[in-house]
């Protein structure tokens, strides 16, 4: 609109300006009544109100505005005055019996006199009584099969594609631990591996997530909890040490260990075994086998070290000669132990399984020194007593009876089982129980003729003598392509609960029928009668 | 009586002796033990762990079945106490001053 300036208007405004001032001048000059020469005059202002454009101007308002004040106000705290207290739980301490008390001999002669007629006839009618015979009462709830509880694994040893090569229970049946490894071949000498523990009993158990989790150095072949300290764990590595964790600290579990001495074992640890120490009974060491034919004893001492207090080698030259065993090739003179087991009634009888097949029989006792270029610093000696009739493979496992001091169960990659006597050499009976290996047997801790079988082909075997001596009473498929259950334990304290590791890098824990928690009525004599009869 | 404790104290040792070994030796008896009226075992075939567990747990059982035994029926008194379990038998012979507890495995 700048274009609409209007400039004849401008002109004819100045031009009337200029008019006036021309008339303003020109009267002066023509006027002769005023004498006058020009003269100045000043004219007004002319004011040109420009119509170029309207102004348009920014329209503003002004305004404020102000927040609320905030309101504050003060007020302090102070913690209440609070009390440390520690709690320790202590070793049980023995049952002693208290001093015999001064009695009335005369008395209790007149006592006994005038009740033993009522008991004696008691006891002869109870002898010939029939009245309870076919009773049986039922006080828990009956569980009829055995089901899957839980199914736990740690997936990043599972992407490692490790398998589970050891359980166990701790001492209050709560938490179960499994250790990480490789038992086929593969490039595991320097793979990392783990153990890793669950608490069953606490609420929202997470079975992707163990409650403890403990890195290792190397593969590791076997795990034991200590017996009376719920938190301690051993375990055997495949680079032949032996390590003592602690899972309840988990910035720093590693308690002792044995390290990489003259000592320690040159092969694969294939099983360790808490001990009662000889003079304090409530405290432990730690045995270890391993394929090196070294069967040694480790005691915890200051600074996180085992140290070594007595071992024992197996070598080919001391074995005892009852049994023809096949003749060991030129050069090999040791004897690999794969699986020790201890006798519940004779603390220093112990029962090796070996690499050739043949269970040992061997004392924490013996004096004979061992034949063994391997340097130590304790002298070694050589524990075998008596040698059983071999396996057609490996001994993987054995396990003695917690109900009879004579029987023992051992397990070998012929895919048998086989029950021996202390007496003989020759196997008692013998089972077949996989057509593959058997990697595990374990006895139950409740019933006497019960034992759990681990097999090649991913069963869980339960087996009953009473029932059948040919075939498994109940079987359980862990896995579903065959890969084998490589472990197995019961658990002493909740009975009804069997975990198994298998080669998927899952741990099962099942859940028992009752039949096999609940002891029948007779089961030791069928036992003691089964360890008398001999092998034809 | 006293004279006669004093001339021959082990007349009634003898006996005591021999009555228990008796009733030890009948068919299936597994443990036989006297224990006094504290509950405190006197004579005892098995061993100590056992026997302490038996004893106070027995005496604290009789003493409950006797009260019950005289609460239905304060003319009468207990006089005899079996529990049968799954395994074995116990039986309790109670008096004023002594229990008389024997375990037996009875024929199945």
């Amino acid at each position: 609109m700048a274009t609409s300036a209007q400039p004849w208007q401008l002109g004819l405004a100045g031009s009337a300006g200029a008019e006036a001032l021309a008339t303003s001048g020109t009267a002066s000059t023509e006027g002769p009544e005023r004498p006058g020469p020009l003269q100045d005059e000043t004219l007004g202002v002319a004011s040109v109100p420009s119509q170029w454009r309207g102004v348009q101007g920014i329209r503003g308002e002004t305004k404020s505005c102000q927040t609320a004040s905030i309101a504050t106000a003060e007020a302090s705290v102070q913690a209440r005055k609070h009390v440390d207290a520690e709690v320790q739980t202590e070793a049980p301490e023995p049952v002693s019996l208290p001093s015999v008390p001064r009695y009335n001999g005369p008395q209790l002669a007149a006592f006994l006199r005038k009740v033993e007629a009522m008991v004696t006839r008691e006891l002869n009618k109870n002898w010939q009584s029939h009245a309870f015979d076919g009773f049986e009462v039922n006080w828990a709830e009956q569980q009829q099969t055995v089901n899957c509880l839980h199914t736990l694994s740690y997936p990043p040893a599972q992407g490692q594609g490790l398998h589970v090569t050891g359980v166990s229970w701790n001492s209050t049946g709560s938490v179960v631990a499994c250790a990480y490894g490789r038992l086929d071949d593969g490039d595991w000498s320097t793979l990392r591996s783990f153990v890793c523990a669950w608490n069953l009993d606490r609420r929202g158990l997470s079975p992707q997530q163990p409650s403890a989790v403990v890195e290792v150095p190397s593969a590791a072949m076997c795990l034991a909890f200590h017996p009376t300290r719920p938190s301690h764990v051993a375990g055997g590595l495949y680079s032949g040490e032996v390590l003592v964790w602690d899972m309840s600290r988990p910035e720093d579990p590693l308690l002792w260990r044995t390290g990489l001495t003259d000592d320690t074992h040159t092969d694969p640890v294939y099983q360790v075994v808490w001990l009662p120490e000889p003079r304090h009974s409530h405290r432990f060491q730690v045995l270890s086998v391993a394929a090196d034919g070294k069967v040694l004893l480790w005691q915890g001492v200051g600074a996180g070290r085992l140290q070594l207090s007595a071992g024992f080698a197996l070598a080919v030259q001391q074995l005892p000669r009852n049994t023809k065993l096949k003749k060991p090739s030129r050069g090999e003179a040791e004897v690999g132990a794969t699986a020790v087991a201890f006798s519940s009634f004779d603390p220093s009888l112990f029962v090796l399984g070996t690499e050739g097949g043949f269970p040992l029989k061997c004392s924490l006792s013996a004096e004979e020194a061992a034949v063994t270029r391997m340097p130590s610093s304790v002298p070694l000696r050589a524990p075998a007593q008596f040698t059983f009739a071999p396996h057609g493979g490996p001994v993987y496992s054995v396990s003695c009876s917690p109900f009879h001091r004579n029987l023992f169960l051992s397990a070998g990659t012929d895919g048998h089982a086989h029950l021996y006597s202390m007496l003989q050499a020759q196997p008692l009976t013998s089972l077949q129980l996989s057509h593959k290996y058997l990697f595990a047997v374990r006895w139950s801790p409740v019933r006497p003729l019960v034992f759990a079988a681990a097999s090649g082909e991913g069963d869980v075997q339960l087996f009953d003598l009473q029932k059948s001596s040919q075939k498994p009473t109940v079987s359980v498929k862990q896995t579903e392509d065959e890969s084998p259950v490589y472990c197995l334990e019961f658990n002493c304290q909740q009975t009804q609960l069997l975990a198994a590791g298998d080669a998927k890098g899952t741990v099962k824990v099942w859940q028992l029928s009752s039949e096999f928690t609940e002891q029948g009525a007779r089961e030791t004599e069928l036992l003691d009668q089964l360890a008398s009869e001999v092998a034809s | 009586m006293k004279t006669l404790v004093n001339f021959f104290p082990d007349l009634f040792q003898a006996e005591v002796e021999e009555t228990l070994k008796r009733i030890q030796s009948h068919k299936g008896v597994i443990g036989t033990m006297v224990v006094n009226a504290e509950g405190i075992p006197i004579r005892t075939t098995l061993d100590n762990s056992t026997t302490v567990q038996y004893a106070g747990l027995l005496h604290q059982l009789t003493m409950k079945a006797k009260s019950t035994v005289r609460d239905i029926d304060p003319q009468n008194d207990l006089t005899f106490l079996r529990i049968r379990s799954k395994k074995h038998e116990i039986m309790v012979a109670p008096d004023k001053e002594y229990l008389l507890i024997v375990i037996q495995n009875p024929c199945e």
